[in-house]
């Protein structure tokens, strides 16, 4: 066996493919250190309300994993943190890791005094800026750690004194600097994921224009218990009621202009939210505007379910602009309805973009040279000796096939160091 | 009622330019997105169905390619790059050929080949008659055009370029008129004809539809170029001979290419002038458009838009050239000039006209104006149903 510095395995994304192959490669035995860029743990899902198809909160899920991570001394977790650089071969990393200030140590219970005396706002990132929120934070309720941050903003303002001093337990250190963590490492767990395209790019949907036009991620945010409305599904506009929504389909994806490549999860993620409507407003009216509906294998059988539904209408065709109505407060849809070859003009109170999944990677590539392919997912399984990828970071899809994604990378992972 | 399908629709319309139709998976963006297409009369994803699936027979009733005036924007929306905007310009070609009873309008489309040895063969002859027309003692000191071609052979020549090419475009317009209209063309009532008429005008003159679109330099482009060729087509056709001499139809204020210099502000000089300008602004911009590529109608150029292009900037060119060296006074070269201009005049008019792109100047009124007839009929029809 080569030195032991070396058979420790570097997990580079907390997501679910991450968090799966950090967690159960610890529980083989190896040496892992989970770094995050985020301050919590749980990527994209953590922003879920719930999962299709079983339409269950994946904080059940979460919590058995953060849990599995607490009770294991062998996996280091680094939040806030990224790489920055990558060196050596399989078997033989030297990995620059670079992590931001927090501000806040390993002292904080999540009390909250700090954030009652700060006064400074920002923009809420967990809830897309739907809201605002105090510069002293817990990301949301439930993050892992569970640890407040303190945004740099804060830190440099003159409020800064009085929120340390508001801490009980000196958990606040105003002069923590961004630190450098040299790591030798054996194999490398490449998992950072996904964004949401950016609808600003789609200029007939008037996204950013109109509040009332809202993406797939902020749905589930809105539905979510601990989000920017409470739960409540409403208009940005005017917090009313929609008393109709549309769904459009393929927001940017399929699209030679924009994300050439089809996601696979949005008509799943749009039908499932269509039932976040359904239960919030029973009368609503809920159209999906779809090119093909995608669902593979069991995924189906959801789509039948939600096709029996009386007050759900699935049209078949790429709505082409959003404009708003007459009287200025519903928006209309122009779209042809491909089956019957009509034109039409639909107005509804509130719009959902399926925006798709755009690989982290296109435009944050590794620190070191690997196979991308078209789209920038990284190009397969082994993008390189000693490297691998698992979830969104080499296909868009699912969480389950992220798990199972996450497992098989950290299978990779022990083999390459095992070889040795 | 049967539908024949034609497997080799796609491939034939390749000859006319069709590239990319094939690669559209009908999410109907473009008809949802295009400024001109209305619930009424949605297109161009229609017309690109019926590309795909072989509908010959369906396709020549159609009017729709006729109400689309090419902005592009179906095509820089569409998401797979199946330029729907192209499948509508080749589906005008198509058309015009399919309209064209003599066959030659396919020719000339289909074969670049064809359409240069054409243009070639005309421009020959109408030197080579020129040659053998001329008069025997031309005035060598003044530039005086008349007394190389005396006004009568002009006239006549003229008269005979104005009856074939009036007699081929009239008869392929009707051929036009007759497949828009299908089994309606007979059952429509006269009154709703004529209600209609002021529509025919009115589209001819306006290119009101164009101005519709969203990019409006491209309306501005055309209507140069429509308005300075209508007006040179009309100097020329109708005024050449200041009316027509020999039949007894003349007004001597009017004539055109006549040895008489007008001043500056005669309205037949200021008409000269500003159909040149026009001509001259509008085409260079298409032409420049076309080589750069510049946005989506000018991605992709068929053999014919090239030679379009071309004829029409060397007629303006070298009548510019003419203009000026019978300004000097300058005998001979202006007699040579000349000769060029109507080498390259004559072939664009008499091919182009009838048989090719300046035919739309015809079929696109008249299909605006078929279609609004058959729109009023139908709508008195569902009424009283
Ligand atoms: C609207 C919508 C709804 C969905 N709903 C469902 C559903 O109901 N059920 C389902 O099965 N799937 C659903 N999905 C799919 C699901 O989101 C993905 O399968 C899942 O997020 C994939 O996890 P991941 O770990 O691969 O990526 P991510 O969740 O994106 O996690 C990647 C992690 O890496 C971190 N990271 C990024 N860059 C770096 C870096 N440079 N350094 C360090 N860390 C970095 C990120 O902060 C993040 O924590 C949905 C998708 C969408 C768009
Ligand atoms: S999953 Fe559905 S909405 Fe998403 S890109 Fe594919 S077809 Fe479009
Ligand atoms: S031509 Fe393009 S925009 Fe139109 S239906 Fe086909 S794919 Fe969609
Ligand atoms: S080119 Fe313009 S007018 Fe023609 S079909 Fe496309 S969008 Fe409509």
């Amino acid at each position: 066996m080569a030195e032991t510095q070396t058979q420790s395995i570097l997990v580079v994304g907390g997501g679910m493919s991450g968090l799966t192959a950090a967690i159960e490669a610890a529980e083989a035995g190896y040496d892992t250190y989970l770094v995050e860029k985020n301050p919590y743990l749980g990527g994209r899902v953590a922003q879920f309300y719930q999962y299709f198809p079983k339409l269950c909160p994946p904080y059940c899920g979460l919590e058995i994993n953060f849990r599995r991570i607490k009770q294991n001394p062998k996996i280091q977790t680094i939040t806030m943190a990224e790489v920055e650089k990558i060196a050596g071969e399989e078997g033989n990393f030297d990995v620059t890791i670079k992590v931001n200030p927090r501000y806040v140590n390993e002292n904080c219970t999540a009390c909250g005094k700090c954030a009652e005396a700060c006064s400074m706002e920002i923009d809420n990132p967990f809830n897309y800026g739907m809201n605002k929120m105090k510069a002293a934070y817990l990301p949301h309720d439930m993050a892992f750690p569970m640890r407040y941050v303190l945004d740099p903003a804060l830190v440099k303002s003159d409020e800064a004194q009085k929120v340390k001093d508001a801490c009980p337990y000196d958990a606040i250190e105003l002069d923590m600097e961004p630190r450098t963590i040299n790591l030798k490492v054996g194999a490398i767990v490449w998992a950072t994921g996904w964004r949401p395209y950016d609808a600003n790019k789609l200029e007939t949907y008037g996204f950013g224009q109109y509040p009332d036009v809202i993406t797939n991620v902020m749905m589930e945010r809105m539905a979510s218990w601990t989000g920017p409305t409470k739960g409540k599904i409403v208009r940005l506009s005017d917090g009313e009621a929609p008393k109709s929504v549309a769904f459009v389909q393929c927001a940017g994806s399929r699209d030679e202009n924009h994300l050439p490549f089809c996601s696979g999860i949005c008509c799943m993620a749009s039908m499932k939210q269509a039932t976040y409507v359904r239960e919030q407003y029973p009368d609503a009216k809920i159209y999906i505007f779809f090119i093909d509906i995608r669902t593979t294998d069991r995924l189906e059988d959801f789509y039948y379910k939600v096709k029996e539904d009386e007050n759900i209408q699935f049209f078949k065709g790429k709505v082409a602009k959003i404009t708003q109505d007459e009287d200025g407060k519903g928006l209309l849809l122009r779209v042809e309805e491909t089956t019957a070859g009509a034109l039409q003009e639909i107005s509804v109170d509130m719009v959902v973009l399926a925006t798709g999944m755009q690989p982290n990677t296109s435009d944050a590539p590794l620190p070191v040279e690997v196979a991308y392919d078209d789209y920038g997912f990284l190009a397969s399984q082994v993008p390189r000796p000693g490297i691998y990828a698992a979830g969104c970071t080499r296909t868009p899809t699912g969480v389950s096939e992220s798990v199972q994604d996450g497992t098989a990378a950290a299978l990779k992972a022990i083999q390459s160091i095992a070889r040795r | 009622m049967s539908v024949r399908v034609d497997p080799n629709l796609m491939k034939e319309l390749e000859a006319f330019g069709l590239k990319d139709a094939n690669k559209c998976f009908h999410c109907g963006n473009c008809t949802a997105v295009c400024p001109l297409s209305t619930p009424e009369n949605p297109f161009p994803r229609k017309l690109v169905k019926y590309v795909q699936m072989g509908l010959t027979d369906r396709l020549v009733e159609r009017s729709e390619p006729w109400l689309c005036y090419y902005c592009g924007d179906c095509s820089d929306n569409c998401p797979r790059g199946a330029d729907p905007g192209e499948t509508m310009m080749v589906l005008r070609r198509y058309l015009t050929s399919k309209y064209d009873w003599t066959g030659f309008a396919r020719k000339f489309y289909t074969s670049e080949k064809f359409e240069i040895i054409a243009v070639t063969i005309v421009g020959i002859l109408v030197g080579l008659a020129m040659w053998i027309f001329h008069a025997g003692n031309p005035n060598m000191e003044h530039a005086q055009l008349n007394t190389v071609w005396p006004a009568p052979a002009i006239e006549i020549g003229d008269l005979i370029m104005a009856g074939v090419l009036s007699f081929f475009l009239l008869s392929n317009t009707y051929r036009c008129f007759k497949f828009v209209m299908g089994d309606l063309r007979t059952k429509i009532p006269i009154k709703i004809y004529v209600r209609k008429a002021w529509e025919l005008v009115a589209h001819f003159l306006t290119q009101k539809k164009l101005g519709e679109c969203t990019d409006k330099v491209q309306w501005l482009v055309h209507l140069f170029i429509m308005t300075g060729y209508s007006t040179v087509f009309m100097l020329v056709v109708i005024f050449l001979a200041g009316g027509i001499h020999v039949i007894g139809l003349s007004w001597d204020k009017i004539m055109f290419q006549r040895d008489v210099i007008y001043p500056f502000f005669h309205p037949v000089r200021l008409l000269g002038y500003y159909a040149t300008a026009a001509l001259l602004y509008g085409t260079t911009y298409a032409l420049i458009g076309r080589i750069k590529k510049r946005k989506a109608p000018y991605k992709n150029s068929h053999g014919t838009d090239w030679m379009f292009l071309i004829l029409l900037e060397l007629t303006t060119f070298t009548g510019i050239l003419v203009h000026f060296s019978r300004l000097l006074d300058l005998a001979l070269t202006t007699y040579v000039i000349y000769v060029i201009h109507l080498m390259v005049a004559v072939p664009m008019l008499v091919l182009e006209v009838p048989f090719a792109k300046w035919a739309h100047l015809a079929f696109r009124p008249v299909v605006a104006y078929a279609s609004a007839v058959k729109e009023e009929y139908l709508q008195g029809e569902t009424s009283q149903a």
